[in-house]
């Protein structure tokens, strides 16, 4: 009986585990976009308006990029291992679910950014 | 002729080097756009141009999108990969053949092309 239990339960965490690998490979990251909004005006004072409107040119349009790249830049800037001293600071103050609410509400504002050429 | 640079022109010139300076970074790289296109089709196009591109492991995401993207931000980004400041070996690679002027125009070409494609 305990065995059969235990079969259940591996087979149960299993397909969880799948699920939450296919998740991930389809790139869709469980942010929420409105909690992502109400986080982001720290991002806006440099990024702009939605963070479509950067306000100086050697900052990147955040708006439309692919979710999944923003966070990975975020949690690289975290880690250190992407460098920029505002973002190092920035980043350090944010839990994983910021960053995925971050990345899925730049992700869907208005953007000029286009993934071929 | 040896009025040339009259005092005028070189303290605007001054002022101008002078603003520049206080804005350090924030600075639009002037490139060729046609010249950067035909380095990008050769170099950049095999992934940024791929809709779906991911990186390459171990931590696998999107390539970000660069049509459209600032050319100050662009090119900032290859200088970071040349000089290993930033970290990725793909990029490392890519960016470590482009000379600055290679740096400027395809900067100038990703973000005057706007994404739109030909």
């Amino acid at each position: 009986m305990k065995l059969s239990k235990l079969n259940t339960l591996a087979i149960i965490a299993a397909s969880v585990a799948a699920t939450a690998t296919f998740t991930a490979s389809a790139s869709s990251i469980s942010g929420n976009v409105e909690a992502g909004k109400s986080k982001a005006a720290t991002c806006l004072a440099c990024h702009g308006e939605g963070g479509g409107k950067p306000i100086a040119p050697e900052y990147p349009i955040l708006a439309g990029q692919h979710p999944d790249y923003i966070l990975a830049a975020l949690q690289q800037y975290k880690s250190g291992k992407r460098k920029n001293a505002s973002m190092n600071g920035f980043a350090a103050a944010l839990k994983t679910q910021d960053m995925k609410d971050l990345a899925v509400y730049f992700a869907a504002q208005p953007s000029p950014l286009r993934s071929k050429y | 002729m040896k009025n040339l640079f009259s005092k005028p022109v070189a303290l605007s010139f001054a002022c101008t080097v002078g603003f520049a300076a206080a804005q350090a970074p924030a600075v639009t790289p002037a490139g060729d756009p046609v010249a950067g296109g035909k380095r990008a089709v050769a170099v950049c196009s095999g992934c940024h141009g791929v809709i779906g591109s991911k990186t390459a492991f171990p931590e696998v995401y999107a390539v970000p999108k660069i049509g459209g993207q600032q050319s100050g931000y662009i090119y900032a980004a290859l200088k970071a990969y040349k000089s290993g400041e930033r970290n990725n070996q793909t990029m490392k690679g890519l960016a470590t053949a482009l000379s600055d002027k290679d740096m400027r125009d395809v900067a100038a070409y990703y973000a005057a092309d706007g994404g739109q494609g030909k």
